[in-house]
């Protein structure tokens, strides 16, 4: 096994291999010990399912292992509950008091402290999710991670978000990228760096259709409403025009959000393509084939699994996004698994407690 | 099993048991990533030992530790040395087995305890806890010494930044409405602050608040009486205290079954009264409107009239948090209706001069503040 892994030739360097029966004997008692204990036991829940996760895909020959633990989850909540949920409260409890006490700008401005505060803590729990998640990922015992706190991230994603929003949004491809590469290029693996240079540029084009779309939606709508009118009138005379005509406009409201939903999901698509593909790491570069279609199906049968189980097949989500995730991804070039050492960084001792105090994914 | 210990090298194979005590295995060593393959085996007494043509090392029994189950495999960990990975196959030779860390799936609680048997008990523990801080507040809220609610109250509001309304003539107006529906040797603090919302609020502390924009609404002075005598009813009854109590055990109870915190930061600044407490305020605005035979048909006017402006749920959100609005309704007006006694003969609550002197409290005070925010 010494040597160069060459993964030219291979079908995909990423393989998942777990199947949702498995992972049901997992997600389910999973469920039934979350509600029993008020929701404590989702930390543990998460640690088991992601060990199922990662542990059921091969990157080349070997399976990813998932070395975290439910206690560190937990005393990551309890952390961020501690240092910044209370004092959250203690904000707000002071910002009312002092309306009420006729300091109304005052009592304003200390909310928008707390607001802001909430804005920075967004971007360093988006790096720290990153990081927490590759420390704790191990492929032939070999870990990820970052030296790096994400403190000056967090400053870095407010100015870049606020920037990107300011000229009506045109910069937002831009903000979204380079933060990508700021997160990334701060990441490593082993000895190694990441590297990440995304050019907004790509993905511009497809942020355009935003602008362009509610257009090309309004007239397309209009007409349909139109044709509806007239539908209407050819079956039932000036009430079925009047019939037609609602349900025109009511396929015209459907059409925009669907539509603008599509085009969202159109550009998400691009957007991983584009990110995943300036991504490299020492020899390897990665591509995601996922295409605006595959999103979409994605989403569709989301969407489905969960309605129709009431809400259960929500637990299925977190297994369906990583083979999602793992089926598209690929890695092409070489490994010299001798010059493949352990990470020097420092691992914290803590789960990822503030992203998941804000609910949101790390990648 | 009794073997020679000071013997290492010639542990297993040289042993007519060895094959019970030697299974192939493959490890990382957390240093790099090169796989090692080989045999581990049991050296006989506490430790194992790993053998391959790339890597040989020992440890003892005790430094290993479960991490976890691959299809066919089982992944083994050490304390000391936090990335070494040791991969064994799942038919693992009974003479090792037992030598080995027990596989652990849930988590050390739920795994000592055995799946039923720890949802049965956490079961039972987080009914309990829901009882608790379900319940709590009910019998803790009275409890509460009324000098820490008025020390809560005071952070909370202090002295509402001056837009307290006061003239001498409408303070004492006011002084005697009060004194009519709240009986107490210590009264409450009652004030009309200088807000133009229909409302009034009981804050923590015993301190009741009629709004001027409640006080212009008022037809009659009875209609105050009823509406300030309900307030006095929520502080006397201390349900104020009871309901920060519940507000705060729930937003403790979802900040454990919400992956947000924000969420139970919220949740904190929404309170209101429960119907059981809305009705108990009600009932004691009643007897003592009787006690002082004053009409209880003003204030079954301004909940009709409530009811008509701003519909039968008119359970307006709550001003600032913790100052909470009240819902009025038709029912509530009904059941003022039937509490008036057709034959008796009601004396009227305030005279026309002391009525005209709060509804003008707030327009003639001249350093009363005014609330911009709203």
């Amino acid at each position: 096994m010494h040597g160069a892994q060459d993964m030219e030739g291979t079908n995909s360097a990423f393989v998942f291999e777990g199947n949702w029966r498995d992972f049901a004997k997992i997600a389910f008692p999973n469920l039934l010990l979350t509600i029993v204990t008020l929701g404590i036991y989702r930390f543990w829940a998460t640690a088991r399912e992601r060990r199922y996760l990662w542990s059921r895909t091969r990157f080349v020959d070997e399976h990813l292992e998932w070395a975290g633990t439910g206690m560190e989850l937990f005393l990551g909540f309890l952390m961020v509950f501690v240092l910044f949920g209370i004092p959250y409260v203690f904000l707000t409890f002071i910002a009312q008091a002092l309306v009420a006490r006729g300091y109304e700008a005052l009592g304003v401005g200390l909310t928008f402290v707390a607001l802001t505060a909430i804005f920075y803590l967004l971007g360093v729990a988006r790096f720290r999710g990153l990081r927490y998640r590759l420390s704790r990922t191990r492929w032939r015992g070999i870990r990820g991670g970052s030296d790096d706190g994400g403190f000056l991230f967090g400053l870095s994603y407010m100015w870049k978000t606020i920037a990107g929003w300011i000229p009506l949004g045109l910069l937002i491809p831009w903000s979204m990228t380079s933060l990508w590469n700021e997160r990334w290029n701060a990441m490593s693996f082993g000895p190694f760096r990441f590297e990440s240079n995304a050019a907004a540029g790509g993905v511009f084009v497809r942020f355009l259709l935003f602008y362009l779309a509610p257009f090309v939606l309004f007239v397309g709508g209009m007409i349909m409403a139109g044709m509806g009118m007239l539908a209407g009138y050819g079956i039932g005379g000036e009430d079925g025009m009047r019939v037609g005509g609602v349900v025109g406009i009511l396929g015209l409201v459907l059409f925009f959000y669907l539509g603008l939903g599509l085009i969202a999901v159109a550009f998400y698509a691009k957007f991983y393509r584009e990110v995943v593909g300036a991504t490299r790491w020492r020899d390897l570069h990665f591509s995601f084939e996922a295409s605006t279609l595959d999103w979409v199906k994605l989403l569709v049968v989301d969407a489905v699994l969960v309605v129709f189980t009431f809400g259960i097949g929500l637990i299925f989500l977190s297994y369906r996004h990583w083979k999602f995730f793992m089926t598209h991804l690929e890695a092409g070039g070489e490994i010299l698994l001798d010059e493949l050492t352990q990470s020097e960084t420092r691992t914290a001792k803590h789960g990822e407690g503030l992203l998941d105090a804000f609910d949101m994914g790390a990648i | 099993m009794a073997k020679a210990c000071s013997m290492p090298s010639t542990w297993a194979r040289s042993d007519p048991m060895g094959e019970a005590f030697e299974v192939a295995a493959e490890w990382y060593d957390g240093i790099n990533a090169v796989r090692h393959s080989g045999e581990l085996s049991w050296d006989g007494c506490g430790a194992f030992m790993l053998d391959g043509p790339t890597d040989r090392q020992s440890f003892a029994a005790t430094d290993l530790r479960f991490g976890e189950t691959r299809p066919g495999k089982i992944v083994y960990r050490r304390d000391s040395v936090p990335d070494f990975r040791l991969i064994l196959p799942e038919d693992i030779p009974p003479g090792l087995a037992v030598r080995l860390p027990a596989k652990s799936e849930y988590g050390a609680w739920v795994d000592r305890l055995g799946l039923g048997k720890a949802v049965a008990i956490f079961g039972v523990v987080s009914a309990a806890a829901v009882a608790l801080f379900m319940t709590a507040p009910d019998w803790l809220g009275p409890r509460i010494p009324a000098s820490w609610e008025r020390n809560i109250g005071e952070a909370m509001v202090g002295d509402f930044g001056g837009r307290i309304c006061h003239t001498p003539e409408g303070d004492a107006a006011l002084a005697k409405l009060l004194a009519k529906v709240d009986p107490a040797e210590e009264k409450v603090r009652a004030g009309i602050a200088n807000m133009g919302m229909v409302n009034a609020v009981a804050l923590p502390g015993g301190q009741v608040l009629l709004f001027d924009g409640l006080v212009q609404q008022a037809e009659s002075p009875e209609e105050l009486a009823g509406v300030l005598a309900h307030e006095v009813g929520h502080v006397r009854e201390r349900h104020v205290m009871t309901a920060l109590l519940r507000q705060f055990g729930l937003s403790i109870l979802l900040a454990g079954a919400d992956s947000s915190v924000t969420n139970g930061v919220f949740g904190l600044a929404s309170m209101g009264y429960s119907r059981d407490a809305e009705r108990e305020a009600d009932d004691y605005a009643r007897a003592r409107m009787a006690d002082s035979n004053i009409s209880p048909l003003g204030a079954a006017g301004f909940f009709e009239r409530m009811s008509e402006e701003y519909g039968d749920s008119a359970d307006a959100p709550a001003l600032a948090g913790w100052l909470a609005s009240h819902p009025s309704s038709g029912e509530r007006a009904e059941a003022y209706r039937d509490a008036a006694d057709g034959d008796a003969r009601y004396t009227p609550v305030l005279t026309p001069e002391e009525f005209a002197a709060l509804k003008s409290m707030c327009e003639e005070d001249p350093d009363v503040e005014t609330f911009d925010l709203f």
